[in-house]
């Protein structure tokens, strides 16, 4: 049993298997020789940017061929056989939508697409709505949404159709801190009820929160996969920066320099960027501010790659 | 908990895709700059009116004058046929699946249990409809504007067969750049060449060249006489030599299924890489 997430891992048919796959984009190789197999539960995906997640999240949905290799998700090929999209859901990371569409027809729109009956399709889209806490603002337009309700109302039509595995592209990227807890609340959820979870991020806190298990990649390979410890430990000896957009970043500065272990401290117009020794704890420390709002509205919460970067840079130069 | 169904058929899949583009492509704004650019004939045929009420009618470069059913089949010919209908084809045609590609929203749809093609055609249907709901009435009115009442009962049933060589310019059109967007990078520029260069040119070149174009078998459809008087209308008098109209209607239909199935194919097994 996952100590996190309370989820059973068994060593039962791996939910996606990659067989000594690479992905060439004309003379550029995003994916070289990946051999995985990813087991039930939540596992993270971690890399800086370019690593090649991203790709690998493409070929787990089926939407890229692989160059050479083959992948195989819940069991069946992934490419070349739509009804697989029955079984799983993918949340891509690019903010994109039909943006002159409501949140709700959106999702109702596209879970319509799996062969619901209307009123069964309004249904599933209320549950998936509700689930990721945007009932109020369903009827809105989705261009007027913050970046934040974008990527809820992103991860509702992956949950819509309640498919047994969700393929989560950096799912918590430009979510304020409330946000993000309520979504990595949502998807421990979602694996406790006996669902798989595959997500990506580049912040190793974030996979942390959720799941022990994961797949390091860099440069378009696997080099480590298992234990989060093993990396935390890794990343610890390293300065970690955090940005954060706050409504008022004057108070929040003041704030984190008597309260917190600052290294450093950079205004960016309506931004502050931290360096910190103690990274975990900085977040623990922001969120309970934006619940608090003792230091106005926190916006968004991030973590520049270079920190993740220097820790690979590490492991390939070990 | 949701009952899991099983996938949707490739004929069910074009429909529910069909359900919804229509309202986006109907309210799009490039819809709204066409529909704006298909009233321009509209505009025409009214000031043709008046000026013909006036009784200074409009005339060619030449000497004949130009009025009545004789105005109407110029305007199918030059307005409609050879501008309306392929630039409704090339800005809607190109964009049935380059759009959802460049707006990065192509992967909700790829990523649902339905067939890719069926994505291509349920939007091929929907601009089919979108652009005939659109053109047709601007026919329409244009029609309305210039035959004076007392020729409508005799010249109607030539409106409805205009109205036929519209839809199939149209459908056929749309095909072509269907596949042209899914297969060329930069489709637009690509559709607007071979429309306003390729095909100009190639209509004037004596020989079986013009039969690789869409717009040879479309003109061969157009009933109205073309005024012969004077040396400008050459080209159409060149144009209007080729072809019968039932082989236009095949070669168009052929057209037609090949570019649709080549389009269906491409977007099935096309990687779509798009910029994060």
């Amino acid at each position: 049993m996952c100590c996190r997430c309370g989820v059973v891992v068994s060593d039962a048919t791996p939910v996606i298997s990659a067989d000594h796959v690479s992905k060439w984009y004309g003379q550029v190789s995003a994916l070289n020789d990946v051999s995985a197999r990813v087991p039930p539960g939540i596992t993270g995906l971690l890399g800086p940017s370019g690593a090649g997640k991203s790709t690998f999240m493409k070929l787990m949905t089926g939407q890229l061929r692989p160059s050479t290799g083959a992948v195989r998700v819940l069991g069946e090929p992934a490419n070349d056989n739509p009804g697989i999209y029955n079984r799983i859901g993918f949340c891509p990371e690019q903010d994109a939508f039909y943006e002159t569409m409501t949140g709700f027809e959106w999702v109702s729109t596209l879970v319509g697409l799996h062969g619901l009956t209307p009123t069964a399709a309004r249904e599933a889209t209320e549950r998936a709505i509700e689930a990721v806490g945007l009932t109020d603002v369903a009827g809105r337009k989705i261009g007027a949404y913050s970046r934040g309700m974008r990527q809820r109302v992103k991860l509702a039509q992956a949950i819509a159709h309640n498919p047994e595995l969700l393929i989560l592209d950096e799912p918590l990227a430009g979510m304020d801190p409330i946000g993000r807890r309520t979504t990595m609340e949502m998807v421990r959820e979602w694996a406790r009820a006996g669902h798989s979870v595959v997500l990506s991020s580049h912040m190793l806190h974030e996979v942390e929160a959720m799941t022990g298990n994961i797949l390091l990649m860099n440069q378009g390979r696997i080099l480590a996969d298992g234990d989060v410890r093993q990396i935390r430990s890794l990343i610890d000896t390293h300065p970690h920066r955090v940005f954060i957009k706050a409504r008022d970043p004057g108070a929040l500065a003041r704030r984190l320099l008597l309260d917190r272990d600052v290294i450093s401290l950079r205004f960016d117009g309506d931004a502050v960027t931290i360096e910190t020794a103690r990274p975990d704890e900085l977040y623990d420390w922001v969120t309970e501010r934006a619940a608090e709002g003792d230091c106005g509205e926190i916006e968004e919460l991030s973590s520049p790659d270079d920190n993740l970067q220097a820790v690979f840079n590490y492991l390939v130069k070990a | 908990m949701i009952r899991r169904s099983r996938g949707l058929g490739f004929a069910e899949s074009t429909l529910r895709v069909f359900g919804f583009s229509v309202g986006s492509l109907l309210w799009s704004k490039r819809m709204l700059f066409l529909a704006l650019l298909s009233a321009v004939p509209v505009v025409i045929a009214l000031v043709a009116r008046v000026a013909e009420a006036r009784g200074t009618p409009l005339h060619l470069a030449g000497s004949e004058t130009l009025v009545g059913t004789g105005l109407f089949g110029t305007m199918v010919w030059a307005a409609y046929v050879r501008f309306i209908v392929p630039v409704f084809g090339v800005f809607l045609g190109t964009g049935l699946i380059a759009d959802e590609v460049e707006d990065r929203t192509i992967v909700y749809l790829f990523t649902r249990p339905i067939p890719r093609g069926s994505v291509l055609i349920g939007k091929y249907l929907a601009y089919l409809v979108c652009t005939t709901s659109v053109v047709l009435p601007s026919l329409m009115l244009t029609y309305f504007a210039i035959v004076p009442v007392s020729a409508v009962a005799a010249s109607f049933p030539q409106l409805m067969l205009d109205f036929g060589i519209v839809v199939i310019g149209l459908a056929t059109y749309g095909a072509l750049f269907g596949l042209v967007g899914v297969v060329v990078r930069r489709s637009i520029v690509a559709g607007l060449v071979f429309v306003f260069g390729w095909e100009p040119i190639v209509l004037l070149l004596p020989g079986y060249l013009k039969r690789a174009s869409v717009a040879f078998y479309v003109q061969s459809l157009v009933p109205h006489a073309v005024p012969r008087s004077d040396a400008t209308f050459l080209p159409q008098l060149v144009v209007r030599e080729i072809m019968a109209p039932a082989s236009a209607v095949l070669w168009l239909c052929v057209v037609l299924a090949v570019c649709l199935a080549l389009a269906v194919r491409t977007v099935g097994r096309r990687d779509y890489v798009l910029d994060q």
